[in-house]
């Protein structure tokens, strides 16, 4: 067996690897088992276990259904078939999609440090632990989703609209997995990077039309575009398209379409960017 | 050597890091200072060539910072080389540091199952290897528990037993073997043994010159990340300790001056006085550090006071455990005569029959009963591995007698009957 060369092209110009030419699903056994690391830890040595993936998304949802509903008399849309809206439903819809990709990003951020001595020892991609990191992370985010889909069930909120999910669901991983891998990578080399992340989420949480419709959003203010600039944000295009597909029981139109394969395209082309940039000394660089 | 015969290849391979004076790893420095200015350039490795025949055991040899690890790295692909090819014929696995990427919330059986995978084995291998490497680690009952309740030595064995599963071609090994203890030394070894006699090519940094030369067939000599020799293990070895001879004898006057004033434990009454010790090669050059074997002459530097009339010169070699190996004195020679001022007494060793390890050299001038000088850590013998290592601190004088037939089992086998009632 011969191991071709792969050439990549780092700060120094053009560099000559040895390292295997195997294609990227050739890892999947290695990723697969940095998932399953980080699955099986999460909850190893708490009470509850597994249940915390459950009781924290529903607690969560009622405190802001409370909070948004009872208090501020927040209005949900209507539900597919005009019947009046469930905010509690309503928000349990947009949150998903925000903790899919914030909580992914919070815990996967840190993977390439913390798999650092490992990277210096023995040879593989960077982008294995991050992936693994992320295909964990987003187990969480299925069990959520799941527990949304029986709700949307028992209340009769269904349609073959729903069937757009097979679409939606790639695209939604592959846009949270380029950004993750991205920032992961560049906090090898700026560490700062994990803490302004945390603290960029809890701005754009308030920036996403999560726990307001984006119909509450003037559209100008004092002559700045408001709803616009939120509608530039690619996260409340998902939330927005996602509440479309399962709230609303309605195909998104081409025009989201568009936009959410653009954001993607773009994470994505950063992503590979970047590993040829970035990612392939990182071994040095930890 | 056609290119089919060989396992790893460098031609020419170069790889250059940048020293900033200071890494920018936060982002103030990096808004506040501004990009960092590129730093020193150091070479790790310069235009190194040098081919690993397939199914060979091949050493990296080199003072520290000499480039072995920055080319094994290279060659494992950790790395990538600033320029120059590297060519790897085979699938290529490290010996990892024992237990490095277990989690200690999982349990041993998914530490296995991870472990594996990082170290290169498919799932299907993984699950194939499972039960031997169970057996092999001896932990059945612990195996379902998290391993942060294992003992060192469990970590250690569980490991070790995922290592020797993994059968690559080639071996990719950075200074493990040295840690670890008597037994888990000894299962290393015999497993690299294993190994070899498979067919598989083991690439080799150590530290340890006596395994280099035991292990490696060929090797390589870096020196600043150039190739300063290259070929027969043995051979590359024996240039090495010579270059490091050479370096440590330039630099021994500042050591000798140290040593003098750290000599502790002097006593005597002191009307002579042993000030210093050297070792020295046939040549009469002085030398630091021999190997087993060789010529070796101990040069005592006296100064005494007045004339002596009746004295005897002794030493002792004190092993580095504390155990006095040989303590040679000139008493059969009857009493000398030490006429008054500086002089030199030597003793000559033929072949040094000391074993590789540190001996701390004690000299005395006595006198029936009368202690004139006697002083402890003199100086350091500094022995060498080599090729023919055996156990002890002594290599004892002897020839053995290859197999000849015994002739009363001779008497024996001559009655079939007999045989067959002890089978």
């Amino acid at each position: 067996m011969t191991v071709g060369l792969g050439f990549g092209e780092g700060d120094e110009g053009v560099a000559v690897s040895v390292r295997s030419a195997a294609p990227a699903w050739s890892y999947s056994g290695l990723i697969w088992n940095f998932a399953l690391r980080d699955i099986k830890s999460r909850f190893k040595g708490t009470l509850l276990g597994w249940a915390w993936s459950i009781i924290v998304p529903v607690a969560t949802v009622i405190i802001y259904s409370v909070v948004f509903s009872a208090i501020f008399r927040a209005q949900p849309p209507p539900l597919a078939d005009g019947r009046p809206g469930n905010y509690a439903v309503w928000l349990l819809t947009g949150l998903v999609v925000w903790t899919g990709f914030s909580n992914t990003l919070n815990t996967a951020v840190g993977t390439l440090l913390g798999t650092g001595s490992l990277l210096q020892k023995i040879y593989f991609p960077s982008y294995a632990p991050v992936v693994g990191s992320v295909i964990s992370s987003m187990m969480q985010t299925g069990i959520e989703a799941v527990i949304l889909l029986v709700i949307l069930v028992a209340i009769g909120n269904v349609g073959i609209a729903w069937l757009s999910l097979v679409i939606w669901i790639p695209v939604f991983v592959i846009f949270v997995t380029s950004v993750t891998y991205i920032l992961a990578t560049y906090n090898v080399y700026f560490r700062d990077l994990a803490y302004l992340i945390t603290v960029a989420l809890q701005l754009f949480f308030f920036l996403t039309p999560i726990i307001y419709p984006i119909t509450l959003v003037p559209v100008s203010s004092h002559g700045i575009p408001v709803r616009a600039l939120i509608e530039a944000n690619p996260l409340a295009q998902f939330v927005e398209s996602f509440r479309s597909i399962l709230y609303g029981v309605s195909v998104p139109s081409v025009t989201s379409w568009a936009i959410l394969l653009a954001w993607t395209a773009a994470a994505m082309g950063l992503a590979v960017l970047t590993y040829f940039r970035r990612g392939l000394d990182i071994g040095e660089q930890i | 050597m056609s290119r089919q015969d060989v396992a790893v290849a460098l031609d020419d391979v170069s790889k250059r890091f940048m020293l900033s004076q200071e890494r920018r790893t936060g982002l103030k420095e990096r808004v506040v200072r501004g990009k960092s200015r590129p730093g020193k350039a150091v070479w790790a490795l310069k235009d190194a060539s040098f081919e690993v025949p397939q199914g060979t055991t091949f050493g990296l040899v080199g003072h520290n910072g000499s480039g072995k690890s920055t080319a094994l790295k290279v060659i494992s692909g950790i790395y990538r080389p600033t320029s120059g090819d590297v060519t790897v014929n085979g699938r290529l696995s490290a010996l990892l540091e024992l237990g490095a990427g277990f989690h200690p919330d999982l349990s041993g059986r998914e530490n296995i199952r991870l472990n594996g995978s990082i170290l290169g084995m498919s799932r299907r291998e993984v699950e194939d290897a499972m039960d031997g490497i169970i057996d092999f680690s001896g932990l059945e009952e612990f195996i379902d528990s998290p391993v942060k309740i294992y003992s060192s030595g469990m970590y250690v064995r569980l490991g070790f037993a995922i290592a020797v599963s993994v059968r690559p071609e080639i071996l990719a090994i950075d200074e493990i073997i040295a840690v670890g203890d008597e037994e888990f030394q000894r299962k290393c070894f015999d497993h690299l043994h294993d190994l070899r006699r498979t067919g598989s090519t083991i690439l080799l940094v150590s530290h340890s010159l006596g395994i280099m030369e035991d292990l490696c067939d060929t090797a390589v000599w870096l020196d600043h990340g150039e190739v300063r020799g290259l070929g027969d293990a043995r051979g590359v070895v024996r240039d090495y300790v010579a270059s490091v001879n050479q370096r440590e004898a330039a630099a021994a006057p500042l050591e000798d001056r140290e040593t003098a004033e750290h000599v502790a434990d002097r006593h005597g009454s002191g009307e002579v006085r042993v000030d210093r010790v050297t070792f020295h090669d046939n040549d009469g050059s002085p030398v630091s550090i021999v190997l087993p074997g060789q010529a070796v002459t101990v040069r005592l530097r006296y100064t005494a006071r007045t004339q002596i009339d009746a004295a005897v010169f002794g030493l002792g070699f004190v092993h580095e455990s504390g155990v006095t190996v040989a303590g040679p004195n000139s008493a059969q020679l009857g009493p000398w005569v030490v006429p008054a001022g500086a002089g030199v007494v030597e003793f000559r060793i033929p072949e040094l029959t000391l074993q590789p390890g540190m001996f701390m050299v004690r000299t005395a001038v006595v006198d029936r009963g009368h202690t004139y000088d006697h002083a402890d850590n003199q100086a350091t013998l500094k022995v060498r591995g080599s090729g023919e290592a055996e156990p002890g601190l002594v290599r004892m004088a002897g020839q053995w007698q290859p197999p000849r037939p015994d002739p009363r089992a001779a008497a024996v086998t001559s009655y079939p009957e007999a045989r067959g009632v002890q089978s």
